[in-house]
């Protein structure tokens, strides 16, 4: 089949139709409606926050908010946020370059391997790097040196480093797939370097991808739970730990307002990085491809380096344990199949439900400029900055109240609570793919008789389709890792991979975290091959 | 090439979408069987025992009623602590389910106050200051007056809305390998007055605790009441300014630590002895080691217990359940599981701790435990302490 955007100028001699335009309006609508639905229900959680932080005492209030304490969490926040967002980058747009645009050797399986760290809970891999690295850890042990200690607010930007660039990568790695590296050629035949093509033509046009990667990452360090806790970092998130373990929830309320108030801020400035009208290309991803020659044995050194940084060591610091302890037997914490299952079950399901809510917003925000689309946009990433805990307090009183029949009882609450969480996932990676759509293709389509129906089926929907896919995979991983409101709002006694590693790991018995922790890494791995495959034989 | 791809993604979603209708099918089946037994909520201080109350010397499961139906708990304790006893009483009584959600304590608590109406019958916690809270806000019932009478009163709330199953102590870990690298001469030498703990020199830079559990909050409380305010303030300031003390945010990662001995570790923790029990379990060469301090805050004993919420499905089966963790069999496998002591006076204490009469703890009213919890947090916030 010749690709549509042959018949560009059919669009120009065909003007589209009175009746058609009607149809098109009346989609807009419904299209605004849907997104507008989108925000509400995934914003409808802060209602929550508003009302408990009213319950703190005013003057009280406004102490605790201009306090040098509070000023001094902001400052380490956006630090925290910020470097990360940086590292991230660093890390993941050559990792995307690398296996989306090289003739590097079995590119399927390295991106798996730079994907995967996602799976990993930031948390787990700080003990982890601790009891590798730390003093009196396993390396100081075998050989007497340490590194540096991991700890602060810098340690907790490394550890969360090396589990979030992934964001960036996968984001960029998609828009990278969605581009015309034919334009790349062309820049080269023009005489441009290498060097020289990517920053006038490709990275313009995979600038969106970045932001929106560095965006997740950014939020996902900002929202850490875990790790600032255990490396004793002072965020905003510790001190909402601190207040939730005193039963203050007014003032964890009344924190979780402030944070948002400060990723409101990233967000309107991220909003303006974010957008490009620039980048739009018919995406067949063919083309080009950077020879790596002998550069291929460093590349895939480094990528292995990360994979066994982020993924072996937690694995291996766990089944160590397996042949050292000499602990009586916990029934409770062996491992059963069904735990992987329902892990896979509950990642799949929100997997997908991320990617229907994300559709219509992705798509409004990206056709459409509007001050409209754009807020509608950003509310979906709220509710990724706020702490899980808070998230799932949140919905524990609303779903408890208003759906008192899904309130631990069958799955859906819970793979709602994910959508709340992780939507932005789906909606940022999304959306980059339909700004690089060309807009005259879809027009194309459309004289030529299509249905608007047909017209996203047959032709918008494969053109963003490594964004869907990306964004699905984001939510699946972050899925298959989450861990407090899946505590919170599982139906009783229902168990997961994450839920036993926390388990064992909570009651110091690692041994029993290295099954779940391989089987965490296994099947997000296949389950990761299996999605990378709905973007087509690019890659083969 | 598109197309295809396309087709692939019909599949995978139709699959998807088969698997979710099974789950919501699942789901409404499930909420049929749950309305059935919201409706009444008899309080199950005012149902009778099934046989005889556990008041009447130590009972054991064969003295107790049958449990038959279905009992959903909420659990601030881990699995390996408590998991034991409800499966041994799964297999005692073929028609008796005992559903556990396990969390985090303080997570548990918030969730049970945000809720309306409750899906579990019965909290169960470490920390009275977590049930204290829950009573605090309405949400617990009476125990029976029988289950009140069969555990000593310094062991349970005041007014009998929770009480404590098993108890343990605060005590001192120290890594009994580090010897040269302190200022001790040997081990014996760890001070039994907890003051000197934040007042010897010898200290600076070796020990830690974990400011924000709440035992450590309950531990501020028993001492602000022995020793007044100012001289807790004192303390909590000179450990966090003049020791340096390191703050952890888990008792786990500090018991580990403390175990560990790398450079940056502490060489001791006060903490709960539990954690060394754990490690030492896992490996029986590992250094960490135990020691308590005499009669005051420092070896505060608590207990880890139940309290009811006020709608129940069945009450009579929750009391009767209730009965059960104090029966003997319950309290002798709490004590395997978990090296934790029993509240029942007549089970005797067998375990590698010291006797409680060894140890002599404070006497201290646990129901007042989180009262002021909040200002204890406060407390210790100011003075410095906070990691």
């Amino acid at each position: 089949m010749k690709p549509l955007t042959d018949y560009l100028d059919l669009s120009q001699q065909f003007p589209l139709t009175r009746q058609q335009l009607r149809e098109t309006d009346r989609s807009t609508a419904a299209l605004v409606l849907s997104s507008a639905i989108v925000a509400f229900l995934v914003m409808s959680p802060m209602l929550w926050l508003v009302f408990r932080a009213t319950e703190v005492d005013p003057a009280r209030a406004y102490s605790l908010i201009v306090s040098s304490q509070t000023g001094w969490i902001t400052l380490n926040s956006i630090v925290l946020m910020a470097v990360v967002m940086l590292c991230s980058i660093l890390l993941g747009v050559p990792l995307a370059v690398l296996t989306a645009r090289t003739d590097l050797p079995h590119p399927r399986f390295w991106t798996i391997v730079a994907a995967l760290p996602l799976v990993i809970p930031s948390y787990i891999g700080a003990i982890a790097f601790v009891g590798m690295f730390g003093s009196g850890g396993e390396i100081d042990s075998v050989l007497g040196t340490t590194i540096p200690a991991i700890d602060g607010l810098s340690g907790s930007i490394f550890i969360i480093t090396l589990y979030t660039y992934p964001y960036v990568f996968l984001t960029t790695r998609a828009a990278l797939l969605s581009m015309d590296s034919s334009i790349v050629d062309a820049a080269r035949t023009l005489n441009a370097s290498p060097f020289e093509a990517f920053k006038r033509v490709t990275f313009p046009q995979i600038r969106p991808g970045i932001a929106a990667g560095a965006l997740l990452a950014g939020l996902y360090a900002i929202s850490d739970f875990g790790t600032p806790a255990f490396m004793g970092a002072n965020v905003f998130t510790s001190r909402i730990y601190w207040e939730t373990t005193g039963f203050g929830r007014e003032y964890a309320a009344l924190l979780a307002l402030q944070l948002i108030a400060i990723v409101a801020v990233v967000l309107v400035i991220e909003a303006g990085i974010g957008r490009d009208e620039d980048a739009t290309s018919s995406g067949d991803g063919e083309g080009s491809t950077i020879r790596l020659g002998n550069w291929k044995w460093p590349a895939m050194g480094f990528v292995s380096l990360l994979g066994v940084l982020t993924l072996v060591i937690p694995v291996a610091i766990f089944t160590r344990w397996l042949f050292r302890s000499e602990g009586d037997r916990i029934p409770a914490y062996e491992f059963q199949l069904e735990f992987a299952f329902n892990s896979v079950y509950l990642a799949l399901l929100a997997a997908l439900v991320a990617c229907l809510f994300a559709l219509p917003v992705a798509y409004y925000s990206g056709r459409v400029n509007s001050l409209t689309s754009r807020i509608l946009e950003r509310a979906t990433y709220v509710g990724f900055a706020v702490p899980g805990v808070v998230i799932g307090l949140a919905l524990v009183f609303l779903g408890n109240r208003m759906l008192p029949s899904l309130y631990r009882q069958g799955v859906w609450l819970l793979v709602f609570a994910y959508v709340v969480r992780f939507l932005p996932q789906a909606v940022g990676t999304i959306r980059s793919s339909v700004l690089q759509v060309d807009e005259k293709t879809i027009e194309a389509a459309r004289t030529l008789n299509a249905g608007r129906l047909e017209t996203f089926r047959r032709v918008t929907l494969p053109l963003i389709m490594p964004g869907v896919v990306a964004g699905s995979v984001l939510v699946f991983l972050t899925t298959m890792k989450e861990l407090p409101v899946t505590l919170m709002l599982r139906p009783i006694g229902m168990e997961t991979l994450v839920s036993l590693i926390w388990n064992a790991q909570d009651s110091l018995a690692y041994r029993y975290a290295a099954i779940p922790a391989l089987f965490l890494i296994l099947i997000s791995g296949l389950s990761m091959l299996l999605l990378l495959r709905q973007e087509g034989g690019k890659l083969s | 090439m598109q197309q295809r791809s396309s087709e692939q993604m019909g599949r995978f979603g139709r699959r998807t979408y088969l698997a979710a209708a099974g789950g919501a099918v699942a789901g409404l089946a499930g909420l049929a069987g749950c309305l059935g037994d919201d409706g009444d909520s008899t309080p199950i201080a005012e149902v009778d025992p099934m046989t005889q109350g556990v008041d009447s010397g130590t009972l054991s499961w064969d003295d107790l009623g049958d449990l038959e139906g279905e009992i959903t708990i909420y659990s601030g304790r881990t699995p390996d602590q408590i998991s034991g006893v409800f499966e041994a009483l799964e297999q005692e009584y073929d028609d008796l389910t005992v559903s556990v959600d396990y969390d985090d304590n303080d997570v548990q608590v918030n969730q049970i106050l945000e809720e309306e109406t409750h899906p579990a019958d019965l909290m169960y916690s470490q920390d009275p200051g977590a049930l204290n809270a829950l009573h605090n806000d309405g949400v617990l019932q009476e125990l029976p007056s029988d289950v009140l009478d069969a555990v000593p009163t310094s062991y349970q709330h005041n007014d009998g809305y929770w009480t404590g199953v098993t108890g343990r102590t605060r005590s001192i870990q120290y890594n009994s390998d580090r010897l040269d690298e302190t200022d001790f001469d040997s081990w014996d030498e760890l001070p039994t007055d907890i003051t000197e703990y934040a007042t010897d020199e010898r200290f600076e830079g070796i020990i830690s605790t974990r400011p924000n559990s709440g035992t450590f909050r309950g531990f501020i409380q028993a001492m602000v009441e022995r020793k007044g305010e100012e001289e807790t303030r004192d303390w909590v300031r000179q450990m966090a300014e003049d020791q340096d003390a390191q703050l952890f945010e888990g008792g786990s990662a500090q018991a580990e630590a403390v175990n560990r001995g790398g450079d940056d570790d502490p060489i001791v923790g006060l903490g709960n002895s539990y954690y060394a029990a754990r490690i030492l379990n896992e490996d029986p060469d590992a250094p960490i080691r135990t020691t308590f301090t005499e009669n005051d805050a420092g070896c505060l004993f608590s207990v880890a217990g139940v309290g009811v919420l006020d709608q129940v499905g069945d009450a009579e089966l929750v009391a009767e359940f209730v009965r059960h963790l104090i029966a003997e069999e319950g309290q002798e496998l709490m004590m395997e599981d978990n090296g934790e002591y029993p509240v029942v006076e007549d089970i005797e204490y067998v375990g590698p701790l010291s006797d409680l009469d060894e140890i002599n703890p404070p006497e201290f009213d646990l129901s007042g435990f989180d009262m002021d919890l909040q200002e204890a947090g406060d407390l210790i916030e100011e003075e410095g302490m906070f990691s």
